[in-house]
């Protein structure tokens, strides 16, 4: 199994950004339910392993950030999920 | 990276957390219906006027608007297009797809208006104009959207029509077709909005 994929939080945001281009950082708060210090700690870490790509810009003056999943991320989700459906199916 | 493995309740848990994301991210399109409006009301306009100078009730000189009013809806759209890109929190990847879909049909409908108006002269360029507003509908009803289905319908319908009609209202048809049909959608995707 990917040991990257096993925290809930960063399996979460590679399922939240699997269907759509571009996810703003303050959406993935919104929709998973967390803080932004936690998710700022998981996401760097799906970014260092190329999992995730992540673009700073300014709008309006205010920062944004936003994130994409990358084919290599797209890859590892699918057979984490397969591992995962593995893991239920040879379960007692 | 030292993590404890999955047991199978967590791995159940795990997997009902995808899977309620995944279903929460099954959106429809969202098609922004001010860019079916401007487009809408720009092909009706321009296949009207070139009806009203074919039937010589305007001067040939007044087809020079048509350039103008393309330049304009094109405009509008990149414009229109990059503010909402940057305002959106969430872009799919379906809807990247759509706009893919969106930009190739009208622009070949444009190369063939400014570049093949020897092959698809008069009311047949117009008639182009009105095949690519129907693909991009039906695409759009393709994903579910009922209006754009029978939007896409409206401008088929029109078309035959306009084929059958006679030359001094074909023009006409195809117009209403356009407005009714595309910038119709637009509006009502906006009102939906709302």
């Amino acid at each position: 199994m990917d040991e990257l994929l096993l925290s809930k939080v960063r399996l979460g945001v590679v399922a939240e950004l699997l269907n759509y281009d571009w996810v703003t950082f303050s959406e993935l708060v919104r929709s998973l339910d967390t803080t932004n210090g936690n998710l700022g700690a998981h996401i760097v870490k799906l970014v260092e392993a190329g999992y995730v790509d992540e673009e700073k810009s300014f709008v309006n003056r205010r920062p944004l950030t936003r994130y994409r999943l990358t084919p290599r991320g797209r890859a590892a989700f699918a057979d984490h999920v397969a591992q995962l459906q593995s893991l239920l199916k040879a379960a007692p | 990276m030292s993590v404890e493995p999955l047991d199978a309740a967590a791995a159940q848990e795990h997997l009902e957390m995808v899977n309620r994301i995944l279903a929460e991210s099954q959106q429809r399109l969202c098609s922004g219906g001010e860019h079916f409006v401007v487009w809408g009301i720009g092909s009706a306009y321009i296949t009207v006027l070139f009806q009203l100078v074919h039937g010589g009730l305007l001067p040939p000189a007044a087809a020079w608007s048509v350039p103008i009013v393309i330049a304009a809806c094109a405009v509008f759209s990149i414009v229109r297009g990059r503010q909402t890109r940057r305002v959106l929190q969430r872009s799919s990847l379906l809807q990247r797809e759509f706009f893919n879909v969106l930009w190739l049909t009208l622009g070949l409908a444009f190369v063939v208006d400014v570049a093949v108006f020897n092959i698809f002269p008069g009311l047949a360029s117009a008639a182009i104009w009105s095949v690519a507003e129907a693909i991009v509908l039906l695409y759009i009803g393709m994903h579910g959207n009922r209006r754009a289905q029978i939007a896409g319908v409206l401008v088929i319908v029109s078309l035959v029509v306009a084929n059958f009609a006679s030359p001094g209202i074909a023009g006409y048809v195809l117009g209403a077709g356009m407005l009714v049909g595309y910038a119709g959608f637009g509006a009502s995707e906006l009102l939906a909005r709302e």
